[in-house]
């Protein structure tokens, strides 16, 4: 009882301590939403993809309604502008295809449509967008076509749209800026704090009392877990509300991949602490281990990127096993009992990294 | 237990792995409510002395039995009964001195009003700063209230003085007199022998890992004046310390 007392107050001072280092806060919280929002932005103005302007001069029916078909293709976005607006626009690459509706088109003569011609331009240099809005406005001026006219179709197309993920580039880099955010919050602010400590002797103070040292380390690690949490909760629930970030999966599962993930970097960190006789050789031996990780382990693109022969190294990075259970949880909902592979990566790791930490770990 | 030896040390040995010798068999006991005081040069064994007494530093063999328990078997429950200040221990940043109390006392599982504590030191209207904006004196005014949060019976002062003016010297004399007249037992080492003479009612001298005496200051001051020995300068009825606190006052200055 007054051992769990004792702990609960080490913790409590210790989380204090944690949240008035400004620095610690800047880089664990504000840092990865400034990055998460960079990203979001980017992915979000990717948007619709092809740019149409449209000029109507009809006031039709079948003018109006060709407008309304235009505007349901959720592929385009689309402006009404003049003429020499639109020319303006195309000039410049603000538009892929300037639509032209004549002044006659849908005029009906004797039942049928009188002929009239749509014209589109595109911009030469980049025809892709151009191509496909073509294809889909000769399809509706077809289906326009036969509706007015009372023609059956002959041959058409059945399609059902079926509902899949609707994942974005946001959803696949969340998990990885959150597992950079849990590897360096584990790697820097143990080695750092815990080597100052070391060297000015608060270390020392703290095995003079009747604490056994382990509860002290294992107080610090419960508080970067706690703040590992939270740090978790922010940045899931800032990427929820602001840039629709799906979790498909359990959010249980994914906050334990978050604690496992954050257990392994403690265990680097503690090493380097324990290793590091000084608090200038902490920054290059972290940035060591961690810059690599970063580059390595598909945090901001896919791993599939690399070619094979690197891949049989990068799958096995320990930060390559945290994201990819964060990314099969929120991205495809699988649950982490059914990552034994990535499971198995981690425990191993964690052997391996408190391994080193108890060999190289010294009080003074 | 409240015999008048509250601590006894027989034989103590250190040798370090690659062989120095730091301590070479020390035996001293330390009486109920005095200040003892060990001095010697640096590297005489007093700091190594004190760790393996304090639990910090495994022994290389002899015995310490502190308040009737075996210091060495039972490092932890000695840890409960004594307050120590370190040399050179810094406390943890961004923590306000009532934290840290608060801290402490909870590592020793007590419950202790920080004011009153910090008052104890003259330091209550600093209990909102941080350790980074004490002066010399008041840190180490600070580290010893640390040692005392758990009501200790003995209180480990390393070097408590070393770095400060005499003004703050002054001043943490009156404190340790203010732990001893609390009933706590100090034990205490300095480089600085007017500290040693007006402070501890009993010294060791160590050198080489060795005591070399063992008395009150008084009477080791007498066995050497009988030994037939004459000062090489004349005495003055006082100080240059005693001249310098006469001009600048005692009041402190932090």
């Amino acid at each position: 009882m007054k051992t769990v007392k004792s702990f609960v107050a080490m913790v409590k001072a210790s989380l204090k301590m944690f949240m008035r280092n400004k620095g610690t806060i800047v880089f664990s919280l504000l840092l990865p939403m400034v990055m998460l929002s960079v990203f979001g932005f980017l992915s979000s103005n990717s948007g619709p993809a092809i740019r149409l302007a449209i000029t109507n001069h009809s006031t039709t029916e079948m003018a109006a309604e060709f407008e309304k078909e235009l505007v349901q293709v959720g592929a385009f976005s689309i402006e009404t502008l003049s003429e020499a607006e639109a020319a303006d626009a195309l000039g410049k690459g603000h538009v892929d295809l300037h639509v032209i509706v004549p002044e006659r088109f849908g005029e009906m003569k004797d039942g049928r449509p009188v002929p009239e011609q749509i014209e589109t331009r595109f911009n030469n240099g980049k025809p892709q967008g151009a191509q496909i809005a073509n294809l889909v406005i000769s399809q509706i001026v077809n289906s326009l076509d036969r509706k007015f006219t009372g023609n059956a179709p002959m041959l058409s197309i059945k399609t059902t749209g079926v509902t899949v993920n609707d994942l974005g580039y946001f959803d696949f880099v969340l998990p990885g800026i959150l597992a950079m955010t849990i590897m360096q919050l584990g790697i820097f602010s143990v080695a750092f704090s815990f080597v100052a400590w070391k060297l000015n002797g608060a270390l020392r103070r703290i095995q003079a009392t009747p604490i056994h040292p382990f509860q002290f380390v294992l107080a610090q690690a419960v508080v970067r877990l706690i703040v590992v949490i939270m740090t978790a909760t922010v940045l899931v629930g800032f990427g929820a509300w602001f840039f629709d970030f799906h979790m498909m999966g359990s959010y249980i599962d994914f906050a334990l991949v978050c604690i496992i993930g954050a257990l392994i970097f403690l265990g680097v960190g503690f090493s380097i602490a324990g290793w590091a006789r000084e608090e200038t050789q902490v920054a290059p031996v972290a940035n060591l281990v961690q810059l690599p990780l970063l580059l390595l382990s598909g945090i901001f693109f896919p791993a599939e990127v690399f070619p094979k022969w690197l891949q049989s190294i990068t799958n096995f990075l320990p930060l390559t096993y945290v994201v990819d259970a964060m990314r099969k949880i929120a991205n495809e909902g699988t649950s982490l009992w059914e990552l034994p592979g990535d499971l198995l990566g981690m425990c191993v790791w964690m052997a391996v990294t408190y391994t080193i930490a108890v060999k190289l770990f010294r009080w003074e | 237990m409240s015999s008048t030896i509250v601590l006894q040390v027989e034989n103590l040995v250190k040798t370090y792995d690659n062989g120095v010798e730091a301590v070479k068999g020390v035996s001293f006991h330390v009486k109920r409510g005095e200040v003892f005081g060990i001095l010697g040069p640096n590297g005489a064994g007093k700091t190594t002395t004190l760790e393996m007494i304090e639990g910090l530093r495994p022994i290389t063999s002899g015995t310490i039995i502190l308040d009737g328990i075996n210091a060495v078997q039972h490092p932890y429950k000695i840890k409960e009964r004594i307050g120590i200040q370190l040399q050179s221990s810094s406390f943890f940043q961004n923590l306000r001195l009532n934290e840290l109390i608060e801290m402490f006392a909870a590592l020793y599982g007590c419950k202790v009003d920080p004011l009153k504590l910090l008052d104890d030191v003259g330091l209550k209207d600093k209990a909102r700063a941080m350790v980074k904006e004490l002066s010399g004196g008041q840190k180490q005014r600070f580290s010893i209230a640390t040692t005392l949060v758990n009501n200790p019976v003995v209180v480990f002062l390393d070097e408590p003085t070393t770095g400060l003016d005499p003004q703050a010297r002054r001043n943490l004399w009156e404190l340790i007199g203010q732990i001893r007249e609390r009933g706590t037992t100090v034990v205490l080492t300095t480089h600085y022998m007017d500290e040693a003479q007006s402070l501890c009612d009993r010294i060791a001298i160590m050198d080489d890992g060795k005591i070399v005496a063992l008395d009150s200051p008084g009477q080791l001051i007498r066995q050497l004046l009988a030994r037939g020995f004459t000062p090489r300068t004349e005495v003055h009825a006082a100080t240059l310390e005693d001249v310098f606190l006469d001009l600048t006052g005692k009041t402190l200055r932090d």
